[in-house]
């Protein structure tokens, strides 16, 4: 497998994908672009707009869940679509800028409920950061 | 790993305490479903559901138990008021999905030639999908209001009848609502979603009364064969799944302040006594409530939309409510344990509430035959109205299946609908179907669900819930 990406999972009821990415904050973005994907059945998005994001989680598995909470917020009630983003990570908060497309409910198509922690998995190994979240749907 | 079952009788499996776990499991199922059942990780999570503080007689699992997260789906757990927790996973985001069936006298026969019509004017009247939101635009005051009076918010609003509130769980309205604690983030998710169905496994239905199996309990729910049925499954859109998003961060916080370990975050809980768990319950009664009254405007929606194709009036049309029942909740009860009379907080994640006959809480026109339990099949098969009974309120605090449970992942189902005609097919079965996306008709075809009449016989073998009658689907909405 290739520095960074994402693949989807085999789960019966729901929703599962797999990340990797060499470090913790592209392993966030490729979170984001994986339920962005989700969402629009992999429709070409255009990053044209910019929005500040900041949160505070319990740990870094918690951040993973409340980042990609924030990503399907946006989309769901203003069709925000992240494309990418500058995050910078302390502890176990998060601050940057998201890049995506404002306004594009119309590219949505399909819903997700939520982004759950059941077998939320993040890792650090050799070769990179690597982490499995179930999204309900 | 792999969960032991140990066998109890033709319908029930033990699953024995182990490490952790404070109580049995017991599951119930045939020897052949619970095969399939072995190869997901829901026995995995009927265990870890058994290791919370407080669970009282079994973790419990319903014969359409398949993988969830956190608390399997089908899944039941009833939690001791004072040393129990709550756990919101053990409701999941879709707080009150549920059921709503309506029945009336007109013969399906006499209405064939009109059923696609019929079709397409549910389709339009009932928002649905992603690309068409709520026909009704509510203030915040209003939505207060939803959320604190559920069904009988929408009936005030005139969508519905007061006598469809005698017909609901809960009357409609589940007690104890407080809209000061619901977040803005849920607030601004739900308020432009009130009367839409949503996507996914929701639908809308219009159906055939096909069999009759309980002749009483069947004159009793207003089931006649031959008959139009329409049947609603949706739950509290958006609204619901952030309560259940907020209550979740501040419950694994709470989890581990309270030392309870967890073997799933998704199962993260509090005491049932602490600020947490009490603030829960008063925002999740809000996505009740909402619930109640999302399916009530959609049943005016579809009352109106139904009654002018057909050139009558609604009270022609006469489609009455059946029951409306809630398939993730947790709810205050009270249950005889071990001849002790004890409240509970009975948490329910795809299991319906099948209360038995005498109990005061079945509407007094079913309080001799039990409560209606509303079970739905997949879109080309059938679905099944059951009776509660009263086994059930010794063995499963009441609770029965909710459905057919899937088999195919949306994945899987997607490939083997690939280039398959989906919508002809379904019309040569006698189903006109109406959808938003393709893609959700190809993920939710019959073959990705397993067969919900093994799911009822069950139910009815083991005594739990009894089979009242059998419905086929003839035209079906989807998101």
């Amino acid at each position: 497998m290739s520095g960074r990406g994402h693949r989807p999972l085999e789960h019966t009821a729901d929703l599962a994908v797999e990340l990797w990415a060499p470090d913790e904050a592209s392993l966030l973005v490729e979170g984001a672009r994986a339920l962005v994907e989700l969402l629009t059945d992999g429709a070409e998005l255009h990053g044209s707009a910019e929005r500040p994001v900041e949160l505070e989680a319990l740990d870094p598995e918690d951040r993973l869940v409340r980042w990609l909470g924030e990503v399907l917020f946006l989309a769901s009630t203003e069709g925000f679509l992240v494309t990418d983003a500058a995050l910078e990570l302390a502890g176990s908060s998060l601050r940057g800028t998201m890049r995506g497309e404002p306004g594009a409910t119309a590219r949505l198509r399909s819903e997700i409920k939520a982004v759950t922690y059941h077998d939320l998995q993040l890792t650090r190994g050799p070769e990179g950061y690597r982490a499995r979240v179930v999204f309900d749907v | 790993m792999s969960t032991q079952f140990q066998r109890i009788d033709d319908f029930r499996w033990r699953i024995p305490r182990e490490g952790g776990m404070r109580v049995p499991g017991l599951v119930y199922a045939t020897a052949s479903m619970i095969e399939d059942i072995r190869r997901d990780k829901s026995p995995q999570q009927v265990a870890n559901v058994a290791h919370l503080p407080g669970i009282v007689g079994h973790s419990l699992a319903m014969p359409d138990v398949h993988w969830g997260y956190g608390f399997p789906i089908g899944g039941v757990a009833a939690f001791d008021e004072e040393q129990g927790v709550l756990s919101p996973g053990g409701v999941g985001y879709d707080i009150n999905c549920g059921v709503r069936l309506l029945s009336c006298d007109l013969p399906v026969d006499e209405l064939r030639p009109r059923l696609e019509a019929l079709s397409v004017a549910l389709y339009r009247a009932v928002p649905c999908g992603l690309g068409r939101g709520s026909r009704l635009s509510l203030s915040e005051r209003e939505l207060d209001r939803v959320m604190e009076q559920g069904a009988a918010w929408a009936v005030d609003r005139g969508h519905g009848e007061p006598d469809d509130l005698r017909r609901i769980e809960e009357g409609g309205r589940l007690v104890g609502a407080d809209p000061g604690r619901v977040s803005t983030r849920a607030r601004t998710r739900g308020r432009p979603q009130l009367g839409s169905l949503g996507s996914g496994n929701h639908f809308c239905e219009l159906g055939q009364v096909a069999e009759i199996y309980d002749e009483a309990a069947a004159a009793a729910f207003g089931l006649r064969a031959g008959t139009l049925t329409l049947m609603i499954h949706s739950g509290s859109r958006g609204l619901g799944h952030q309560i259940c998003e907020d209550a979740l961060r501040r419950m694994l916080e709470a989890s581990a302040r309270y030392g309870i370990a967890l073997p799933d975050r998704q199962l993260c809980a509090a005491p049932l006594r602490s600020p947490e768990a009490i603030d829960y319950l008063a925002s999740m009664a809000c996505a009740v409530n909402f619930a109640f009254a999302n399916r009530q405007v959609m049943t005016a929606f579809a009352r109106e939309a139904l009654a002018q194709e057909l050139g009558m009036s609604e009270a022609e049309l006469g489609l009455r409510v059946v029951y409306d029942v809630c398939h993730n909740i947790a709810k205050w009860e009270e249950h005889e344990v071990e001849g002790e009379r004890r409240r509970l907080c009975v948490h329910r994640k795809g299991a319906t509430r099948a209360f038995g006959p005498g109990h005061p809480q079945v509407p007094e026109p079913y309080r001799e035959v039990g409560q209606p339990v509303l079970v739905p099949g997949d879109m080309g098969r059938y679905s099944y109205v059951l009776a509660g009974t009263e086994r059930a309120m010794k063995e499963t605090f009441g609770s029965s299946c909710h459905g057919a449970g899937r088999r195919l992942s949306r994945a899987k189902a997607k490939r083997v609908a690939q280039g398959r005609p989906l919508f002809r097919e379904l019309r040569e079965r006698g189903v006109f179907v109406q959808a938003d996306s393709k893609r959700t008709v190809a993920e939710e075809i019959p073959e990705a669900y397993k067969d919900v009449a093994e799911v009822v016989d069950v139910m009815d073998a083991a005594g739990i819930a009894r089979k009242v009658a059998k419905l086929v689907p003839l035209a079906v909405v989807k998101g």
